[in-house]
């Protein structure tokens, strides 16, 4: 029978620094690891151990895939310490992807926090891949500081994309930044409390999707603040952050209830979680 | 299922036979400190023991054990082979209870492909041991102070899942043929076992009558309204901070469990790269849902038994329709901090019922 544990040995193929403790990884697997935007994998620091992440490159390419990875404990920093041409391991895919024909002719809005950005960036690609089937992308992004924003080169270049608008805050005041200040929810405001469909307005919160990824209590009050606008708890989808081992629904490590987030999500939408309260 | 009956001595050879050709574990009592009989497994080796310890209730040791290791290697890493590398020789354990075989559905569900997991997640150290596992199982002739089987939908003896399960009565024993490979057991030993008379069967349904109203009598005080597969105990945390004040989240009633499956994956070094394991993991201890920089979804201990508690009697029905506390008592029998959690389930639900 096959083995379902085994890392699949994958070459750092390239290092990219986007903030003083989070890189971007490209990593050129031995064996293709195929996903879809949502999906995650466990990587394996050899010796160390292993960890949960969702890739953060375009799923349409398959030979390499990129993970952008802050450094928080012992396999994000035995990483850290890695070259390139170093070799790691990479199994997966597990969980599901986003379901992207359900967000056919609507209203994305894509809430990123911190690192949590991330994992949203292979979604953002899928979507650009197919940008006339969607109405229109929002991406609202919120980093504490300037020094810590991650693709500072591509967030411009993905503004200039056919109804597509991106929005930045960060947490305190910075000499050096210009734009909104505040955490992450400030960019919620624009949206309005109430809505038709026939008045022009920045979102249509009925029919509107929102993908939502970063530390637990962002996605609490951000949960909060999309249900007051009026989004539908079914339309929004978090990206839950839980312990993982196996990422296999066997190790119980992930489990909220009777889901295991490993392979019921990672993205479970609000409308799953309700029973829980406040589950993040 | 076919029924015939076996004498004792004959049972005895009958083993002897299966040693031939399997590994067999019987159940024996050992003398530890104090001269106290403590009965557990022992892998036969050459003659089979003259003194099985076959009556009384389910033993320390959960048949879990013989097909999830407390510790296994399930990956080699970085030259690894796409198949696993599976060590499961054909093995028959004499010995597990009814809490014991029903203990054995939930690893079924998780492990091998069920409604829930399709076939790509089958898990081949389990499943090959399982496969290869000779389940031969025993009523219980008594009950221990802390079985509890009968409130959780089961009885003292097994209806189900086992490959041949033995009943004790004066003369020797009801040998029932419950799978394939019970009738592998017992084929080309009609010699050693005879056609059942019907005072056989009378004489077992007079034991189980008898141990089956003896654990409801034991654990009258415990019942509460409601049936145990619609507990809610969704309680207060008052209730639950009650229930867990003597918990030193040790992770005791985790291991002996015929029920837990948990695991957590370890890397490390090992002869030609690194090797990753397999280990016993426990819902009970502060890490279990740490997650990176430092979080935790359970960092409170009442958290965390709230936790164990309910994924026995809510999580695992709801997921998988079984209810997962089959009763065995052996959590209340390992806890130090006495806990019992027919007490707690009492505790919570009629706390909740105030309210
Ligand atoms: C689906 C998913 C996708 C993710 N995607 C990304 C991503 O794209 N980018 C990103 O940067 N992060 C991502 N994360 C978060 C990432 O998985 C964590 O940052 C990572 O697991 C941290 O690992 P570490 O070993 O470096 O950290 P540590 O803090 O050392 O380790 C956390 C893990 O180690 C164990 N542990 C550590 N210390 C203890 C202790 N004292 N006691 C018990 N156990 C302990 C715990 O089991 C825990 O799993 C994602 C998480 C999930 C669940
Ligand atoms: S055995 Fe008792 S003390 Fe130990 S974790 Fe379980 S309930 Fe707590
Ligand atoms: S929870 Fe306790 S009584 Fe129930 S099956 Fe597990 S060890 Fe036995
Ligand atoms: S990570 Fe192991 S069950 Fe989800």
């Amino acid at each position: 029978m096959k083995n379902l544990y085994r890392p699949i040995e994958s070459v750092i193929e390239d290092i990219k620094q986007e903030t003083p403790n989070i890189n971007t990884y490209r990593f050129r697997p031995k064996e293709p690891v195929t996903f879809a935007a949502g999906q995650f994998v466990e990587l394996t620091v050899p010796g160390v151990g292993e960890a949960p992440f969702t890739p953060s490159s375009n799923p349409n390419v398959t030979d390499t895939m990129e993970i952008t990875i802050m450094e928080v404990g012992s396999v994000t920093e035995a990483l850290a310490k890695m070259k390139v041409g170093d070799t790691v391991g990479i199994r997966g895919p597990y969980g599901h992807g986003y379901n992207l024909t359900d967000f056919e002719g609507k209203e994305i809005l894509i809430i990123g926090g911190g690192v949590g950005l991330a994992p949203l960036r292979s979604l953002i690609l899928a979507l650009f891949d197919d940008i006339d089937r969607y109405k229109k992308i929002s991406i609202r992004y919120g980093a504490r500081t300037p020094e810590d924003i991650v693709y500072k080169d591509l967030l411009p270049e993905w503004e200039k994309m056919k109804n597509t608008e991106v929005q930045q805050t960060i947490d305190e005041p910075h000499p050096d930044w210009r734009g909104t200040v505040g955490v992450v929810t400030v960019l919620l405001d624009d949206l309005p409390l109430v809505t038709t469909v026939d008045v022009d307005v920045p979102f249509h919160a009925e029919t509107a999707i929102a993908c939502v990824c970063g530390p637990p209590i962002m996605l609490k009050f951000v949960n909060v603040g999309l249900l007051q606008k009026g989004f539908k708890p079914e339309n929004i989808y978090h990206s839950m952050e839980r312990n993982m081992s196996c990422g296999l629904g066997k190790c119980g490590h992930c489990m909220l209830g009777e889901y295991y987030i490993c392979k019921d999500g990672p993205v479970l939408t609000a409308a799953q979680i309700e029973k829980f309260g406040d589950p993040f | 299922m076919k029924e015939v009956f076996i004498g004792r001595e004959n049972l005895q050879r009958l083993i002897g036979r299966w040693a031939k050709d399997y590994r067999v574990y019987v159940p024996v009592t050992f003398d530890i400190m104090n001269n106290e009989a403590t009965p557990d497994y022992e892998l036969v080796a050459g003659e089979v023991p003259e003194k099985l310890h076959l009556e009384g209730a389910a033993l320390a040791h959960t048949a879990k054990s013989f097909i999830f290791y407390s510790r296994e290697v399930v990956a080699k890493y970085p030259s690894s082979d796409p198949e696993a590398d599976v060590e499961a020789p054909p093995t028959v354990i004499v010995g597990p209870r009814a809490c014991d075989v029903r203990g054995l559905a939930k690893f079924d569900k998780v492990y091998w492909s069920t409604v829930h997991f399709t076939e790509e997640y089958d898990d081949p150290f389990i499943i090959e041991k399982r496969k290869n596992t000779y389940i031969v199982s025993l009523d219980c002739t008594a009950a221990k102070e802390t079985c509890f089987c009968t409130m959780v939908g089961g009885e003292p003896y097994p209806k189900e899942g086992f490959d041949l399960n033995l009943a004790p009565i004066d003369s020797g024993f009801v040998l029932t043929i419950g799978s394939e490979k019970g009738e592998k057991l017992v084929a080309g030993s009609d010699d050693l076992v005879s056609e059942l008379q019907s005072t056989h069967g009378q004489e077992r349904e007079r034991s189980r009558n008898s141990v089956t109203e003896a654990v409801n009598r034991q654990n009258a005080d415990f019942r509460v309204e409601g049936s145990f597969d619609r507990y809610d105990l969704e309680g207060s945390p008052e209730s639950w901070a009650y229930v867990t004040q003597n918990c030193v989240g040790c992770g005791a009633c985790n291991r002996v469990c015929p029920t837990c499956t948990c695991f957590l994956l370890v890397d490390q070094r090992a002869k030609g790269g690194y090797e990753r394991t397999r280990n016993w993991d426990t819902c009970l201890s502060l890490g279990y849902a740490r997650t990176g920089g430092g979080g935790n979804s359970r960092p409170e201990l009442l958290q965390r038994l709230d936790n164990r508690l309910r994924c026995k009697f809510e999580y695992s029905r709801d997921r998988y329709g079984l209810v997962t506390c089959t009763g065995c008592g052996r959590c209340i029998d390992a806890c130090m901090g006495k806990i019992d959690m027919r007490e707690a389930i009492k505790h919570v639900v009629t706390e909740k019922a105030k309210a």
